[in-house]
């Protein structure tokens, strides 16, 4: 098994290996789908065994609610009816999970957890090297319209690199565009794709958005020297640019053709998010091209 | 010793603050131990337990007031419950043997003629009947789109709420009016306040689902939805008709009762019997002259009966001193005119049930409309009714109690069943807190206009 450790600076070291195992939730929804062939052409390539992972909702489902006099039986009935509905659907997601993995000869396995959805991907985030999940997914299905908030909770604690995909993404393509700030999120983010494999056979180019040229070249080329360690070839290129950093960097990856951007998630704390707004989440919400986010 | 003879006699021995409490803290428990303690409050098992305890020193204290008067009014609230639960029994046995089956289209046209029926239905069948009926069909209607919150949002304003002002039948509140001597055609002067809340509630949702419909055709299905296969087209049809038949065997029980029942059995309890055997035999024949099948479509149980059956035994008897102590004491308490009772009233069905929320402000409204001359009694809310200023008062406290109840989803019954049926069909209703922002923004200034105009 290939693994290296990497002494990013005086305090950044991280242990990154070749990615072996994937987790990939599912939740049924043209986001899960993208995550999931995504996630499948990865795995193929690397190669690596993909774990689907369902989640039913349960104790959501079965919270306490408000209700009138008379209200209790029909709250049990419809919890029973929520509760079969999200262990029926999520069989199905599997089923077809363990189908799709079986036709493309690709090692894969499949897991329903039932539990609240944050919680439950969370803890299997920590047991495999890569999780991957749809932009858009809906882990709440059953009672909630959108679920933006699991996917915070899993972006700002997991431990180990998540991959974000939105919609309409089949793979991550040939070019990779790393946003290296210098920031020990970013740091711990190029190291971990480094000793990914993921770099393999692809072109890097290691970006910083910064209004001094001068500083955002040298920052890149310490990215792009960090890379090297591993013996990946990469490209640094400066950004100083009118926009905003996240229109900037868009910009960058889409002129550049990559099919994949690199970058360390959450850098700030949450009072900071408040005050100054998040880029992370910013760029989440707006990104057509998959997102490999560290913490 | 007749009834007014009973409550004159409580009057003057006088009810203490505390005998309330069991009451207050009763309704207060109804209220947030679903929320709190959900999975114990499922169990009506604990429920009976709950009801019990506090009814308890209830019970205790009225029997040492004495057989005739404590004892009395005791009989007087039992008779009460189980002519409260016959009307609810046969109004729920008989609409759950009546299902709507087949599709319609969900147009803003057809959407707003199903609300409008379902305003109507309201009053004739129970706003839980109407609801149970008419859900179903206008979910089923609607569930290739994907913008469906406010049709369950003015589904429960509308068809679980509004609808049921103008029959004691429409509501539970109004119908314990109607035990206690209410007049069956009284409800009928609200006509004028069901039409104006139903009639600018039906024509705002109009607006609404059609920008809703325009916007969902012009930008498509909302980013991550998973597209909805169209349901199979059948043809929409009215099974178990023969209720309908039952049906106006229950109303015909309730308006002879309340209008003639008097000269028909001069003994009250005779009366009370005679109704309740009078719904129970059409329950009944609801009941074995319909198929089977029919039940099991509308999923029909008897698990919600229980629970109402179970926590209303609980309300019927805590609630006896806090009436008494109104009856006595609402003169004092400073809610003298008609807006006052009918916010205040409103204010308490929006976080309380209704039901006994608007006897409690029958109470205060006999007390304020005596003012101490000893002719109107809470016993008998015929004398309210017909009293020149009582009269403006019940119309508030009715007003209040049935229209505010649809301010939250705990205020009426009816409520929190068409949000856990809308969630079976994974049409998307809001939280609790989200609600209560719909209702706020629509509903409260509906009922200002409302306060104003017949009110102040």
């Amino acid at each position: 098994m290939f693994e290296a450790r990497l002494d990013l600076s005086d305090s950044v070291l991280v242990r990154a290996r070749m990615f072996k195992e994937i987790l990939v939730c599912l939740e049924g929804s043209p986001s899960s789908d993208a995550a999931l062939r995504t996630a499948m052409s990865i795995a193929a390539l690397l190669p690596a065994r993909l774990v689907g992972l369902a989640v039913v909702d349960e104790p959501d489902i079965r919270a306490g609610a408000a209700m009138g006099i008379g209200g209790a039986a029909f709250k049990h009935e419809r919890d029973e009816a929520l509760v079969a509905d999200a262990h029926a659907r999520a069989a199905e997601w599997l089923n077809a999970f363990e189908r799709r993995c079986r036709d493309a000869k690709i090692a894969a396995y499949a897991l329903e957890i039932v539990g609240r959805p944050a919680d439950a991907i969370l803890e299997e985030t920590d047991k495999h090297d890569l999780t991957v999940l749809g932009r858009d997914a809906n882990f709440r299905f059953e009672t909630a319209s959108d679920d933006s908030k699991t996917r915070e909770a899993i972006l700002h604690k997991a431990t180990r690199p998540v991959l974000v995909v939105p919609e309409t993404v089949h793979d991550i393509g040939t070019r990779v565009v790393i946003a290296f700030d210098g920031s020990r999120a970013a740091r711990r983010a190029l190291a971990s794709f480094a000793g990914s494999g993921l770099a393999t056979g692809r072109e890097v180019y290691v970006a910083t958005v910064d209004d001094n040229g001068a500083r955002a070249w040298e920052l890149a080329a310490e990215g792009v020297d960090l890379l090297k360690q591993q013996r990946i070839p990469a490209t640094p290129h400066n950004i100083v640019s009118a926009l905003s950093n996240t229109d900037a960097l868009f910009t960058f990856a889409e002129s550049s053709g990559a099919g994949l951007l690199v970058m360390g998630a959450f850098a700030h704390s949450r009072l900071q998010h408040l005050f100054h707004g998040s880029v992370t989440r910013g760029i989440v919400e707006r990104t057509t091209i998959p997102l490999y986010l560290q913490h | 010793m007749s009834s007014a003879e009973v409550a004159s006699r409580a009057v003057q021995t006088g009810t203490p603050a505390w005998a309330v409490a069991p009451f207050v803290a009763y309704l207060l428990s109804i209220a947030a131990l679903p929320l709190f303690l959900g999975h114990f409050w499922e169990k009506n098992r604990n429920k009976l337990i709950f009801a019990l305890a506090l009814s308890a020193p209830v019970i205790a204290f009225l029997l040492g007031r004495g057989a005739t008067t404590g004892g009395a009014q005791l009989l007087r609230t039992g008779i009460d419950y189980v002519g409260f639960m016959a009307l609810l029994g046969a109004l729920f046995t008989i609409t759950g043997n009546v299902c709507l089956s087949g599709s319609l289209p969900g147009t803003p046209a057809v959407n707003t003629a199903l609300l409008a029926a379902g305003a109507v239905l309201g009053s004739v069948v129970g706003t839980t009947g109407a609801s149970a009926l008419l859900i179903r069909p206008l979910l089923r209607a609607n569930e290739q789109r994907f913008k469906t919150t406010h049709l369950v949002v003015f589904f429960i304003f509308i068809v679980a709420n509004g609808g049921g002002l103008l029959t004691p039948l429409g509501d539970p509140p109004l119908f314990l009016g109607f035990l206690r001597g209410v007049p069956f055609t009284w409800t009928l002067r609200l006509l004028p306040m069901w039409a104006l809340e139903n009639g600018v509630l039906l024509a705002l949702f109009a607006v609404v689902d059609s920008v809703v419909v325009a916007r969902e055709r012009r930008t498509g299905p909302p980013r991550g939805s998973t597209p909805r296969p169209a349901p199979l087209p059948e043809r929409f049809r009215l099974q178990g008709r023969l209720n309908l038949l039952w049906l106006l065997g229950v109303v015909a029980v309730v308006f002879v009762m309340g209008t003639y029942g008097a000269r028909l059995f001069p003994d009250e309890h005779a009366r009370a019997v005679a109704q309740i055997a009078g719904m129970s035999t059409f329950a009944a024949l609801s009941w074995f002259f319909t198929s089977p099948d029919v039940r099991a479509k509308n999923r029909f149980t008897w698990a919600p009966m229980i629970e109402v059956a179970v926590v209303f035994l609980g309300v019927f008897v805590t609630m006896v001193p806090a009436l008494s102590f109104l009856e006595e004491r609402g003169a004092s308490l400073g809610v003298t005119q008609p807006w006052q009772f009918f916010w205040a009233s409103g204010a308490l069905s929006s976080v309380l049930d209704n039901a006994p929320t608007y006897l409690t402000f029958a109470s205060l409204a006999t007390g304020v409309a005596d003012a101490g001359a000893g002719v109107l009694s809470t016993a008998d809310l015929g004398t309210l009714a017909a009293h020149p200023v009582g009269q403006h008062l019940l119309q508030a406290v009715s007003c209040g109690s049935v229209m505010m109840g649809a301010v939250t989803y705990i205020g009426n019954g009816p409520n929190f069943m068409v949000k856990a049926i809308a969630d079976q069909h994974h049409a998307r209703t809001p939280s609790f807190f989200g609600y209560i922002v719909w209702s706020g923004a629509i509903l409260l200034p509906l009922f200002w206009v409302i306060s104003r105009i017949f009110f102040h």
